[in-house]
């Protein structure tokens, strides 16, 4: 989730003051993608519902093969019941169809957000249905759950989703609020010890320099959203990694209706490639750390997007249908004719 | 119930159980046994399903000596919802709209897969035509191929709409079940307006759709036939000869004679152009 621009303007960044400090130089390249040819990313975070069937087509371009969408706020405020069923019934099924029409793997989190918990009469019955979509093929956690205003709504509900997740043995992923944003991690992270819940199993999300040292020695998985404005730049991940290591650090787009950029981790990887950070290190965030986070929902099977998609234009009459594992035809964007 | 329906239903969920039980481990077969005690857990094993029984390709056969082949999961799925009809006859209607409603897309896909073998088929028709609405290839796939639903259930105009998405959408006609049986004037007049909004934008239907007409010949279509004659096309030629041959249309027999084709007799069938497809499709 992200801010809208009042927000922004009350809640300057953080880091404005160290920006001198990062040096930035050498990153004018022709093409970042000549750098990361190759590799292939793993998006954890990233709301595609709000995005267009371009970027997919560029996320399947610049080689990210599998990708989470973690519940959210869409930015109106649901009033029923039905709107909540619909929307996760989209993440499996319609986003799913549609992320594998460009050879995407897609995954998700089901949750209730911060934000909707505090309408508790609607969020009693989310609950109630919440079990049913947890228990289903490809979703990988209890997702995106947490504080937003940090109100005692938000933490009933928060606590109650850490039983629902310790019951099915589900990882969690945490989104830590914007404003008070330290303080709010940590209490986010204390609750979630308090029910018993192994720090594997969580995966603290939206980090920052403030909040990263506690939530890797306190052994959480620390993820790290490259986003404009609001949230962490690329830059400074760089020094990030550079400090801590790529040991349970991951990064992701959040990419939703805000400002915000779907190749942020492509981006990033080139960056750090730039700035001479190892390719193993590269590889771990990027990819591997959350695959290996949220493999434990046991949902993630690798083969499904390690082995490569086979873009045969006679299977699409072989195998039924035209759509089905492979990829959308390509039309040149620069043509002027349409045809 | 009525004894032959309770006969019908007892026979179909014992045969699935047996291949079931010829596919699944100790520890699945476990599963399911442990998780059809009562009809609650039996919905909600329904969801679960992938993440204790495996997604291994099985091949059988249940009715028509027509072979399914499936994953064990969808096959478990299906089993799940005979069962659950079985164990709670009053609450199976609600149970089963509470799983479409909240379906992922192989939920979806062992729901359709599903529906011709419910005790009241006919009850689920709106679903069954939802299937066809879908955009999601697989789901679609689900009511529309090796599936009796559509031929027993739908009516004129459901199939007329599944039979012209699959053309639309490039799909393999001839994987519906009763595509002749159910041909009719409606759709080969459609059909045939439908190829004429495709050669005004330089595009092609597949030669294979055109068998579709054969006992529905008008002028207008006759008129198409004669301009697939003349189209430089052999798989266009190979159909119209088809149709020409097959029909009791006289004028449409004359074309025969008009514009004989020398071709191998092997190529000079439905299931040639079914095979062939690919090429016509670009």
């Amino acid at each position: 989730m992200c801010l809208n621009h009042d927000e922004i303007k009350q809640n300057p960044s953080h880091f404005e003051e160290s920006q001198a400090n990062i040096v930035s130089s050498n990153t004018e390249f022709s093409n970042y993608k000549d750098l990361i040819a190759g590799m292939k990313f793993f998006d954890p975070h990233i709301h595609m519902t709000s995005r267009t069937t371009d970027d997919y087509q560029a996320l399947a371009d610049a080689g990210v093969v599998a990708i989470i969408e973690p519940a959210f706020w869409l930015g109106q405020p649901r009033t029923g019941l039905a709107t909540f069923k619909d929307y996760y019934s989209s993440l499996v099924g319609w986003e799913r169809f549609r992320s594998s029409q460009f050879g995407i793997k897609h995954y998700c989190t089901i949750g209730l957000n911060s934000r909707e918990a505090n309408n508790e009469a609607l969020a009693e019955q989310v609950m109630e249905i919440l079990p049913l979509y947890l228990m289903k093929e490809g979703v990988v956690g209890v997702g995106e759950i947490g504080f937003d205003d940090q109100t005692a709504a938000e933490e009933k509900y928060y606590r109650l989703q850490l039983e629902l997740a310790k019951e099915m043995n589900l990882p969690v992923q945490v989104h830590t609020p914007h404003r008070d944003k330290k303080k709010g991690t940590e209490r986010s992270m204390s609750i979630a010890l308090e029910h018993g819940i192994d720090p594997k199993m969580v995966i603290i999300d939206h980090n920052n320099e403030e909040t990263v040292k506690s939530v890797l020695d306190q052994g959480f998985y620390a993820a790290f959203t490259i986003y404009p404005f609001t949230k962490m730049g690329n830059e400074r991940m760089v020094e990030v990694v550079k400090q801590y290591g790529s040991e349970r650090i991951m990064i992701n787009s959040a990419a939703d209706w805000g400002i915000s950029d779907p190749l942020a981790i492509p981006k990033t990887a080139a960056l750090m490639k730039i700035k001479g950070i190892a390719d193993e290190d590269i590889r771990l965030v990027t990819y591997q750390n959350a695959i290996d986070a949220f493999a434990q929902s046991g949902q993630i099977n690798v083969t499904d997007f390690e082995e490569p998609v086979v873009i045969d234009q006679t299977q699409k009459f072989n195998g039924n249908t035209i759509l089905r594992g492979g990829q959308q035809p390509r039309i040149d964007k620069d043509a002027i004719v349409i045809r | 119930m009525k004894y032959p329906e309770l006969l019908k239903m007892v026979t179909t969920l014992d045969k699935i159980f047996e291949i079931i039980r010829g596919n699944a481990n100790e520890k699945e077969l476990a599963w399911l046994e442990e998780k059809t005690q009562n009809a609650k857990s039996t919905q909600l094993a329904f969801v679960a399903t992938p993440r204790f029984i495996g997604k291994r390709p099985i091949s059988f056969e249940l009715a028509n000596n027509q072979t399914k082949n499936w994953t064990l999961d969808r096959l478990v799925r299906v089993y799940l919802l005979l069962k659950l009809e079985n164990i709670n006859p009053e609450g199976f209607e609600e149970q089963v709209n509470t799983l479409f409603d909240t379906a992922e897309i192989n939920e979806s896909i062992a729901l359709y897969s599903a529906l011709p073998l419910f005790q009241q088929p006919e009850k689920w028709l709106l679903r069954a035509t939802d299937a066809v609405r879908s955009n999601i290839g697989d789901i679609f796939d689900s009511i529309a191929f090796e599936n009796d639903y559509p031929v027993k259930h739908f009516s004129e105009l459901a199939w007329n709409q599944l039979v012209l998405k699959c053309i639309f959408n490039e799909k393999p006609i001839h994987q519906i079940v009763g595509l002749d049986s159910r041909a009719n004037q409606h759709l080969a007049d459609t059909l045939s307006d439908f190829a004429h909004e495709r050669w005004v934008a330089d595009r092609r239907i597949p030669a294979q759709v055109w068998r579709l007409v054969t006992n529905f010949l008008t002028e207008i279509i006759v008129k198409d036939l004669e301009s697939l004659f003349l189209s430089n096309d052999l798989q266009n030629q190979i159909a119209t000869t088809l149709v020409c041959s097959q029909t009791n249309n006289l004028e449409a027999k004359d074309l025969l004679n008009k514009y004989p084709i020398s071709i191998n007799p092997e190529m000079l069938t439905w299931e040639y152009l079914e095979n062939q497809s690919a090429i016509c499709y670009v």
